[in-house]
């Protein structure tokens, strides 16, 4: 009988240069990916439209007293008799983090799934990083960049995995600021006690928080039978079930509830939760998590 | 195992039962494999998994299952035989089977082939050789002896005969073959009934070196068999016959048969207690019983239960008599040619030796004729007279024709049927106003009444009766006039016949129409033998008759087999021998019966001999033996199969179907598993076979040109382009319009579907497999054409021996193909000149000549263009690269540039293709069409 999940790419074995040929072949696919599902979302991500601080011209308006004459744009002015300044278009940087997990629990692809999570995650992450910087955003990966501002800032993470030494198992979440919003793509598998105490230091410093749970299908239904041995890809424990589908039912009601305790906690603290099945499509997380950033932060708080 | 009839050939391998215990414990440890999976959430399944105990041990049904499994290899292994027979003596060194297989032995003939085979079986297993003899077999038959297989194969050939035993003659054989055999075993294999012979046949047999006897007789005798008929004037009799030993009262069925094997009558017949014989009636009326051909016992299927009864179409004898003396000297004037030719099919002609009826007529009287044939006798003499009325009245059918002697001689009343004027009656002469008379539809009182009458038939002398009242009571031919042409009248229990007409043509050409036979066979029909006759009494008459239907071993009327001799009278009463087996003897017009049991027959039980050799009784039983080895190793692997699936099972493999679906499966997977393989393929195929056709339908529903995939994507793409392109010149050019390029994998397209078949030799590619070679080998020489392009016209190097990869790729395929001799397209060959005129055919590179099947026995001409000669070339070559030239991208613009870069060029190309494709579906139709101007010019137009 065949296995109904493995692991899509072993990592264990963590040998860098197996690790770094890897993510070379794989994230450009990734990117290419991560720009396809950002042009159907592109569409209602234009612009501040709104005058401000930026680089690009935004409106002509007539000088007001008071206002410094450096701002004055003297071609313009020659024209008649009025004078006028250059208004720039409002490009407020927002700083966003964005993380994806990569520990060895996110290789994991069942059957039924197109991706194994880690991709998933990976897809999302960059799309998202795309989305971003082409509105200008700043965005960062905590322990591997700074915030940036560029028009290829999807393209320069990438770059950035791609040579990045190993990373440790969760980020250090001290660099992000209040105001600042960190996206964080895992599959939270982690008992629920120990995700909170460690999401708990972004919530303390007012960080806007938006956690992406990156579920295979195999996870949540649970379709096992049978005589099953499963085993840990992270700790490598193993557990011997006799009738496998017997547990199905209680296993699923604690996958469930630990999902909702996660999403009702950040709920609380004005978070997102979004779940995405690899069996779906990236966009729909996609585009829900666009909707949770675009969001104003005060309204998700309860 | 007392309570079973249950034996081990290897007991000693039973022990072996004791380590199932030790087996029971090991598979306790070993608990079936799981299945492994990774999972992420195992912390989440871990506080599930947490109160469910894992189970260590296989579940005690499996063990069972297994234990079992071990248990049944064990029984297999120690061979068990079912219902074990005793072992027959294997004693001596040799096997002399002995058996009857005589009409007594057919009803149980397969047990005794098993009980035959058993003794044979027992013989191979001690090695001995084996003597087999049928006691009713030819008496030259091999008897052998024999080893075990070829024995095995002479008794399945072996079949019971429809006749006696003769254990005379064969035993006397076998213990002529047992000389050489000291110490054999003799096995006796008796149908149970006693011949003449038998004292002494046994004292022969046994008398020899035997070492013992082994007595096989039958239980008990219960043939019936039917020893005579007799056929008196209230009821057919028949007298059935059993074994004396057979002593219960018994009561058997007999049902008479016609000729069709049709059952027309039936009626019981009853043995009394202690009675060996009893008599059955037939109580039918006369008519029915004279249509009985055999009369055969209910439910015994041997031949001594069939009675064959041939009084109603047995051969009569007929006396000739006449008293013409142009006997010889003008046959066809002799009054007794025609009936004589009439009549000898269908009975036995006895003919006087000497021409005075005062002896003729008593030396005919003497072989009892049933009828008597007299032509034109006038008076017959008193010394034979009275002999002759007396044979007459006791049931003689007397025919007499009338003549010119008859004519003179007078009335007699009492030898002939009625009176007869003086003199006779000529019609239709010279001097007379009258017509020959033809004759009418037969009087339905006579027995002529169903013949159908001569219309041909006419009548122009004949003698004429007095006209009394009876006479239309004794008319069984009239003419037209009214005036009778055959009387009849009976005469004690006989019959007398008048033709009143001379039995030659000169009166009438009534004897020689075919309705002269049919009324003397049916005349003959009515007529009775009289008596049997002495066989030795008359030498002549002695004929032997071939074999016409004989009855089988079964009681059946077959057709005769090949060891059926004709009968012979010759030596008195023939036996019923294998040369002579009962059945009928004769044609369908007469034949004789030839019956089984004589009318005197006893069926006595046989005796066993009495002998000084230690004998063994047996009786004759099927082998009901069986091995149970078989079927228990079956068993254990259904078991283990059982086990496979349990496994199964329990990994998990059925249960994400339905609960439902699962259990249903296990059923079918465990029955049906061969099936469902074979079932499950014969769809697919069919389905492979239904997509075939529909490319095949595809291939031939339009005109495509093909290109052979050479598995190098560029290349392919090329040819596809190419082709597509030249179908588009082709469709603008001419009247020609192919259908989309085909693409044809060698290994496994059919290529008949296309006219011309394009190959670009790819020396990268690997070389098509032999089968593939000979495919398109075939196709050439099928009619198909092979345009190979080897595309290298200018990577060829520039000393004169280089060859390019590709070419030398062409050379490889071609030396496995049958190529004609090649020639470069000669100036005057009809390729150059098919649509346009083309003194070369270039492609993307020009300068390779194209090389085509060269023409040796082309007839050239001065005052033609173009040499004749028949057929397509097979195959051409070029290195030009015509499908570059040709190949158009999706905008219509050429793919690739012209070496040198000339536009004429490609359109030239496009003209070579043209050319090309027009040539291989016209052929040399080109090279007598440009004679057309001169042609219509001649002809003035």
């Amino acid at each position: 009988m065949a296995r109904i999940g493995e692991a899509a790419a072993h990592v264990a074995s963590r040998d860098a240069l197996a690790r770094a040929s890897q993510r070379a072949a794989l994230i450009p696919d990734l990117l290419v990916e991560a720009r396809r599902v950002t042009n159907t979302v592109i569409s209602g991500w234009h612009g501040r439209r709104r005058r401000g601080i930026g680089e690009n011209f935004w409106q002509f308006r007539p000088y007001v007293e008071g206002e410094t004459m450096s701002r004055i744009d003297w071609r313009r002015s020659a024209r008649d008799d009025h004078i006028y300044v250059r208004d720039q278009e409002w490009e407020a940087a927002h700083t966003v983090w964005l993380w994806a997990d990569q520990s060895p629990s996110m290789l994991y692809k069942s059957r039924a799934a197109h991706v194994s999570k880690e991709a998933r995650a990976l897809v999302l992450v960059l799309a998202l990083a795309e989305l971003l910087s082409r509105g200008g955003e700043r965005i960062a990966w905590p322990g591997l960049t700074d915030p940036m501002t560029a028009r290829n800032g999807a393209e320069r993470i990438a770059a950035r995995l791609m040579h990045a030494p190993d990373l440790p198992a969760r980020p250090n979440l001290l660099p992000p600021r209040r105001f600042s919003d960190i996206i964080l793509a895992s599959d939270f598998l982690d008992p629920i006690e120990e995700t909170k105490e460690w999401l708990d230091t972004l919530a303390q410093r007012g960080v806007r928080a938006h956690l992406i749970e990156v579920a295979d299908p195999a996870e949540e239904s649970f379709p096992y039978s049978g005589r099953t041995e499963f085993s840990d890809p992270e700790t490598g424990a193993k557990l011997t079930a006799g009738r496998a589908e017997t547990l199905a039912e209680e296993y699923r009601l604690i996958y469930n509830a630990r999902r909702e305790e996660l999403s009702a906690w950040c709920r609380k603290l004005g978070w997102s939760y979004t779940v995405n099945h690899t069996d779906r499509l990236a966009s729909e997380a996609l585009a829900k998590v666009h909707l949770a950033l675009s969001a104003d932060a005060g309204i998700g708080a309860v | 195992m007392g309570f079973l009839p249950l034996s081990f050939g290897l007991p000693a391998v039973l022990i072996g039962l004791l380590a199932l215990p030790a087996i029971w414990w090991l598979l306790r440890l070993t608990p079936p494999r799981p299945q492994e999976e990774v999972f992420p959430p195992l912390r989440i399944l871990a506080r599930v998994l947490k109160s469910e105990e894992t189970p260590h041990q296989s579940p005690w049904w499996l063990t069972l299952l297994r234990l079992l499994m071990a248990a049944l290899i064990i029984f297999a292994l120690a061979e068990p035989v079912l219902n074990q027979r005793e072992t027959a003596t294997t004693s001596g060194n040799a096997l002399a089977i002995v058996m009857d297989n005589g009409w007594a032995s057919a009803p149980d003939w397969d047990v005794r082939v098993a009980t035959a085979e058993r003794l044979i079986g027992d013989a191979s297993d001690a090695g001995q050789p084996v003597v087999l003899a049928f006691t009713a077999g030819r008496s030259n038959a091999e008897i052998g002896p024999f080893d075990a297989a070829i024995a095995r194969e002479h008794l399945a050939a072996a079949k019971p005969q429809p006749v006696p035993v003769n254990r005379a003659a064969i035993y006397a054989r076998v213990a002529q073959a047992l000389e050489a055999l000291p110490g054999a075993n003799i096995a006796v294999l008796s149908d149970g009934l006693a011949s003449d012979a038998d004292e002494a046949a046994f004292s022969a047999l046994l008398s020899g070196n035997a070492a013992s006897l082994t007595w096989v007789a039958p239980t008990a005798v219960s043939v019936v068999g039917l020893a005579s008929s007799d056929n008196p004037a209230e009821a057919l009799t028949v007298t059935a016959v059993r074994a004396t030993s057979d002593a219960l009262p018994r009561q058997v069925t007999l049902g008479g048969y016609d000729n069709q094997g049709r059952r027309i009558a039936e009626t019981m017949a009853s043995f009394d207690a202690g009675a060996a014989q009893t008599v059955a009636q037939f109580r039918v009326p006369f008519e029915l019983r004279n249509d009985f051909v055999s009369v055969s016992i209910d439910g015994e299927r041997q031949a001594a239960a069939v009675r064959l009864l041939d009084e109603n179409s047995k051969r009569r004898r007929v006396g000739l008599i006449s008293q013409a003396e142009t006997e010889g000297a003008q046959p066809l004037l002799s009054p007794l040619y025609y009936i004589r030719r009439a009549m000898e099919p269908f009975s036995d002609l006895v003919e006087a030796s000497d021409a005075d009826l005062s002896t003729a007529i008593p030396e005919i009287l003497a072989q009892r004729p049933a009828m008597i044939v007299m032509a034109d006798v006038g008076t017959i003499p008193d010394a034979a007279r009275d002999e002759l009325i007396e044979w007459l009245n006791d049931g003689g059918t007397l025919v007499r024709f009338a003549g010119s002697r008859l004519a003179a001689a007078g009335n007699d009343d009492e030898l002939l049927p009625v009176r007869l004027r003086i003199g006779q009656r000529a019609l239709g002469g010279t001097l007379s106003w009258t017509e020959p008379q033809p004759v009418t539809e037969f009087p339905a009182t006579g027995p002529f009444s169903d013949l159908a009458p001569p219309s041909e038939v006419t009548v122009s002398r004949q003698v004429l009766a007095e006209p009394t009242s009876d006479l239309a009571d004794l008319t069984w031919a009239n003419l037209a006039d009214g005036t009778p042409l055959v009387t009849g009248a009976s005469r004690g229990d006989g019959t007398l016949v008048l033709f009143h007409i001379t039995p030659e043509a000169t009166w009438s050409n009534l004897p020689i129409s075919g309705s002269f036979v049919e009324m003397l066979r049916r005349i003959v029909q009515l007529s009775r033998n009289q008596g049997r006759i002495d066989a030795g009494a008359d030498g002549n008459k002695a004929a032997s008759l071939a074999p016409y239907r004989m009855i089988s071993a079964e009681g059946l009327l077959v057709p005769p087999g090949p060891d059926a001799r004709p009968l012979s009278f010759a030596d008195g009463a023939p036996a019923v021998t294998i040369e002579n087996p009962p059945g009928f003897y004769g044609t369908d017009e007469g034949f004789v019966a030839h019956n089984l049991l004589p009318a005197d027959a006893v069926l006595t039980p046989i005796v066993k001999p009495q002998t000084a050799l230690p004998i063994t009784e047996a009786t004759y039983a099927f082998d009901e033996a069986v091995d149970l080895k078989g079927p228990l190793i079956a068993l254990a692997i259904a078991l283990m199969l059982l086990d496979t699936l349990a496994v199964l099972w329990m990994g998990g493999a059925f249960a994400r179907r339905s609960r439902a679906a699962t259990s249903s499966m296990a059923v079918l997977a465990l029955s049906l598993s061969g099936l469902m393989l074979a079932s499950a393929l014969s769809p697919a195929l069919a389905q492979e076979r239904q997509t075939s056709d529909d490319a095949a339908i595809q291939a031939i529903s339009q005109t495509r040109i093909a290109y052979v995939i050479t598995g190098n994507s560029s290349i392919d793409n090329v040819s596809r382009a190419g082709l597509s392109g030249l179908t588009r010149y082709l469709i603008d050019k001419t009247a020609l319009e192919p259908g989309e390029p085909a693409g044809v994998d060698l290994e496994s397209d059919e290529l008949a579907f296309y006219p011309l078949i394009y190959w670009p030799i790819d020396p990268g590619a690997p070389l098509p497999s032999e089968q593939a070679l000979g495919h398109v080998d075939a196709y050439m020489r099928q009619g198909g054409t092979v345009l190979f392009d080897t595309r290298d016209q200018f990577s060829t190097g520039f000393d004169a021996g280089s060859t390019s990869p590709a070419t030398q790729r062409l050379r490889q395929i071609l030396s496995a193909m049958n190529v004609p001799p090649l020639e470069p397209v000669p100036a005057d060959h009809v390729l150059t000149k098919t649509f346009f005129i083309m003194p070369d055919f270039p492609g993307r590179y020009s300068g390779s000549p194209l090389w085509v099947e060269a023409s040796l026995d082309a007839q050239r001409s001065e005052d033609r263009p173009v040499r004749t000669g028949d057929g397509v070339t097979p195959i051409m070559i070029t290195a030009n690269d015509l499908a570059g030239a040709w190949a158009l991208d999706a905008s219509g613009f050429p793919m690739f540039p012209t070496v040198p870069a000339d536009p004429m060029q490609r359109v030239l190309a496009y003209r070579a293709g043209v050319n090309i494709m027009i040539y291989m579906l016209t052929g040399n139709y080109k090279s007598d069409q440009v004679h057309v101007p001169a042609l219509l010019e001649r002809l003035g137009q």
